[in-house]
């Protein structure tokens, strides 16, 4: 048995809907926009990695990170209806208004959302904690306390966009973007709508950058050799951060085509799985059988891909063990001598939930320009794995 | 198509360890709602709630090191894995459908509030990382040998529910033939302190749909369902509780905190639900209502219900009068209360009970279990802010 | 205390704890309405009522029963200050 595809009959279901992306919107490091300003960002390649300028990082091993902007961020938001968004609330309903004006879809029961996020509204925890602390049960906010609870963001961009469709949230690892991307397709191949918003988000805060850094979840782990990204490079050594909110719209390929839609790419395939593993480690102790990821890779043919995004980040952990499971699975494409590694984008837009998504983005792009089929893979420390065959539009 | 059976049934309650505890309470509409024990609750107007006792946390780990939830989890996941008789190998390629929100925050604050006491970084930081949400299907796929697709979501108090729904989409789909699918949620500082200051809590415990009720309980609680093909379960002589016909899941998209006024999104959830399921709504014998007991969703619940059901057309109760709102935990245990009220063809009672809303009209068996058989039934989940799911089962 | 001294207060609870810009807060009067409900107000909805209620209760040290029907004191600025006002002199 494997994942759900667009192919006719599969399973037994008779024809599902094909799924195809739409539009796609982004407030990330490196830019502001929708199709054309993404593309463009993705061209340039430049890094948005930076020293860290939005609070200090004295005491810490890590000082480097892909940051938002205030001023970019700032222009996209309306002071009256926005007024009460926490700052991550802001970067995912910017986006989702980003993307639906790109996709030029409006809202309705029809539309809906899926957030992917590693670290959800932490700031905001944190700020109704302090309050507390500092000042008692008087200084509780009720304002505050609904964006402790992770669906915070996709609350707001639902509200926003009059998404009344089903919103679904996702906490994931390193991969919560892909895996938004994956369960959004599944939701309209499903029928629970026509049309999803599916996208990423994280921002960066004091507390959790340093907590990452003293944990040593960060470039340099082990406080060893240069801060920076350099995703399955020899001398990788771990992560960097960045932040931003990155959205595809995702919509029935039929009702796409009957309003006139430009379709970017379609997702013929969104598949994910599982490799047991103990938390937080990127050990198996087991090899993954059952997994539809490996058994959908067995499908492709030989040769086949050619482009593959991966979520490797610089983590060595995930990085060794991405280019190990590529190597084993599509031998042809990554096992030979000289092979690439996937391409990995966490250079230019920092390690954060909206990540995946852009690895989507990049994938549609190429696959409309090249007219050829893209992979986009994914692993997390835990085992949490994806793949996504995005293919050039029909 | 693929239709799915519900083999097995885990649940962690404020009544103790076991589904057989959970269902022996609700049935006899004990409410297990009472004065906190485990956290300060010195200063705030509401000081109840349901907790789960100490040696039911344990049941199955008894490790300090891990969150109390994520303990909680694992002696819910396992109960329902060995109810249905899951081999390592069925284990091996289950799914794992975790629905959280609070995660590990009991313990991350506690580390929290002492950071801020000392004024540096803690050496409790290790809690961290078991804070998030995605710990519980770490933990829980790891130490049960889940090895098929895992998913965290995160859907406030729908969140159970959507649990359920997705991972019945697994198996429909073809992608997996079984799923462990549930919610979890410990008492946290931050749920009673949030709750208190939007002034959504009773004093008192709870009264869902009387006249006089001023607002919910929180409880905590973890449930577990395994999910599985109904052929397959069929062929191995599997365990039968019921089967899972439909979800419809909505968003008001109206505001952060108040459900739509007319019940808009509910409505649609339940129309939703019952399209899925291909059952008219008359042939829905009684609901398991989000029934949280604010004057605000109970009033809107009970209006979106007429529209859906004619008035007096369903028996209606409602779970939290008796274990508190379990937050993410909610959509899970209130879907195994329904799938066991058919199958003992008891319908669990509201408690607390004790004048009807006049604008309430539906008979919410007050206080006393009602015997009646019922076929189909439905169950509501309406999280905060407007994320409504609704499910849909049969009796095994 | 003044009603002015009252009203000071209630424009910094508006953008600390209501996230109003320091622009808009300066901006407000005694004559500015309040409820969403009203034309040309500052729009706030239940979630922000209940906000500024536990604010003016923290900045003025004062006990109210949000059970109470405060439609009328919650008006504009003109009648919440007065409410205010009254309030603290009665403790």
């Amino acid at each position: 048995m494997s994942a759900w595809s667009s192919e006719k009959g599969e399973g037994g279901r008779g024809e599902r809907p094909r799924v195809v992306i739409t539009g796609m919107g982004s407030v990330n490091a490196c830019t502001v926009g929708g199709t054309e300003a993404v593309a463009a960002a993705l061209a340039r390649g430049r890094p948005a990695i930076a020293p860290v300028r939005a609070f200090a990082t004295d005491g810490c091993r890590s000082h480097l990170a892909a940051e938002v902007e205030a001023s970019m961020l700032s222009g996209l938001l309306n002071r009256e209806t926005d007024r009460r968004l926490s700052r991550v609330c802001q970067l995912a309903v910017a986006a989702c208004r980003l993307a639906a004006a790109d996709a030029r879809i409006s809202g309705g029961p029809e539309l809906g959302i899926v957030v992917g996020s590693e670290f959800g509204d932490l700031r905001s925890t944190e700020e109704f904690f302090s309050a507390f602390l500092r000042r008692g049960s008087a200084a509780l906010s009720p304002l505050i306390f609904p964006n402790t609870v992770m669906n915070t963001m996709a609350s707001a961009a639902a509200i926003a966009l009059d998404a009344r469709a089903a919103s679904v949230t996702i906490n994931q690892a390193t991969i919560a973007g892909d895996l938004a991307v994956v369960r959004a397709t599944a939701l309209v191949a499903e029928g629970y709508a026509t049309t999803m918003l599916a996208g990423g988000v994280d921002e960066l805060s004091p507390p959790l950058y340093r907590h990452l850094a003293a944990l040593g979840a960060l470039s340099p782990m082990q406080g060893e050799g240069a801060e920076g990204c350099r995703p399955y490079a020899p001398d990788h050594n771990g992560p960097v951060l960045g932040e931003g909110a990155t959205f595809v719209v995702l919509e029935e390929l039929e009702s796409a085509r009957a309003r006139g839609a430009t379709l970017h790419a379609e997702v013929t395939r969104g598949v994910w799985g599982n490799i047991p593993t103990a938390p937080h480690t990127a050990q198996p102790f087991r090899v993954d059988v059952h997994s539809p990821v490996r058994r959908f890779l067995a499908e492709l043919a030989p040769g086949l891909p050619t482009c593959c995004y991966g979520s490797g980040n610089g983590d060595p952990r995930v990085d060794d063990w991405e280019v190990a499971l590529l190597q084993r699975e599509l031998p042809e494409a990554f096992g030979r001598a000289g092979s690439r590694p996937p391409r990995s984008l966490a250079p230019q837009f920092g390690q954060h939930g909206g990540l995946g998504v852009l690895r989507v983005v990049a994938a549609a792009l190429d696959a409309a320009r090249e007219r050829r089929p893209v992979l986009v893979h994914g692993i997390a420390r835990g085992g949490c794995r994806t793949s996504l065959w995005i293919e050039p539009p029909p | 198509m693929t239709r799915v059976v519900i083999s097995g049934l885990g649940v962690v309650s404020p009544y103790g360890a076991g589904t057989k505890a959970f269902w022996e309470g609700i049935a006899a509409g004990t409410c297990a709602i009472r004065p906190i024990t485990l956290i300060d609750t010195e200063g705030f107007r509401c000081r109840i709630a349901a907790e789960v006792p100490a040696e039911a946390v344990a049941a199955f780990d008894s490790s300090p090191r891990r969150s109390r939830a994520d303990r909680m989890a694992l002696a819910a996941a396992r109960e329902a894995i060995a109810d249905a008789h899951l081999s390592a190998e069925d284990r091996a390629g289950a799914a794992l459908l975790v629905a959280a929100v609070g995660g590990g925050m009991l313990e991350g604050e506690a580390w929290y509030w002492e950071e801020a006491r000392m004024g540096r970084p803690s050496p409790r930081i290790r809690a961290l990382r078991s804070i998030l949400p995605a710990s519980h299907a770490e933990t829980v796929g790891h130490r049960l040998g889940l090895g098929g697709p895992k998913e965290t979501i995160i859907m406030a108090c729908a969140s159970g529910a959507a649990a359920i729904a997705l991972g019945a989409d697994l198996i429909r789909s073809g992608v997996v033939p079984l799923a462990v699918v549930g919610g979890v949620d410990a008492l946290t500082r931050i749920c009673f302190m949030g709750f208190n200051a939007l002034k959504l809590l009773d004093t008192e415990p709870c009264r869902p749909f009387d006249r006089d009720r001023r607002g919910m309980s929180i409880g905590e609680a973890a449930a577990f369902l395994v999910l599985e093909d109904s052929e397959r379960c069929r062929a191995r002589g599997g365990p039968m509780y019921g089967e899972f016909l439909g979800a419809g899941m909505t968003t008001d998209a109206h505001h952060v905190t108040a459900p739509h006024p007319e019940g808009e999104g509910m409505i649609r959830a339940m129309t939703a639900a019952l399209n899925a399921a291909g059952v008219p709504a008359g042939d829905i014998g009684y609901v398991n209502a989000h029934g949280t007991g604010t004057p605000q969703n109970d009033r809107v619940e009970a209006s979106a219900l007429r529209r859906v059901f004619r008035e007096g057309g369903v028996l209606v109760s409602s779970t939290k009068s008796m274990v508190g709102h379990t937050m993410a935990a909610a959509g899970t245990i209130e879907a195994i209360a329904t799938l066991l009220a058919l199958q003992h063809s008891l319908i669990p009672p509201t408690a607390n009970l004790r004048q009807l809303d006049p604008d309430v009209p539906f008979d919410c068996v007050p206080g006393v279990a009602r015997p009646t058989p019922v076929e189909v039934g439905l169950s509501n989940s309406f999280g905060f802010g407007g994320q409504n799911v609704s499910l849909v089962f049969r009796k095994g | 205390m003044t009603q002015q001294d009252v009203l000071e207060k209630l424009k910094d609870i508006l953008v600390v704890r209501l996230r109003f810009s320091p622009q808009r807060a300066a901006e407000v009067t005694l004559e500015t309405t309040l409820p969403k409900t009203v034309e040309g107000s500052l729009g706030l909805d239940s979630l922000d009522i209940l906000e500024l209620l536990l604010g003016i209760e923290e900045e003025f040290k004062l006990v109210i029963d949000e059970r109470e029907d405060l439609t009328a004191e919650f008006f504009s600025l003109d009648s919440l200050s007065r409410y205010v006002l009254s309030k603290a002199g009665q403790k």
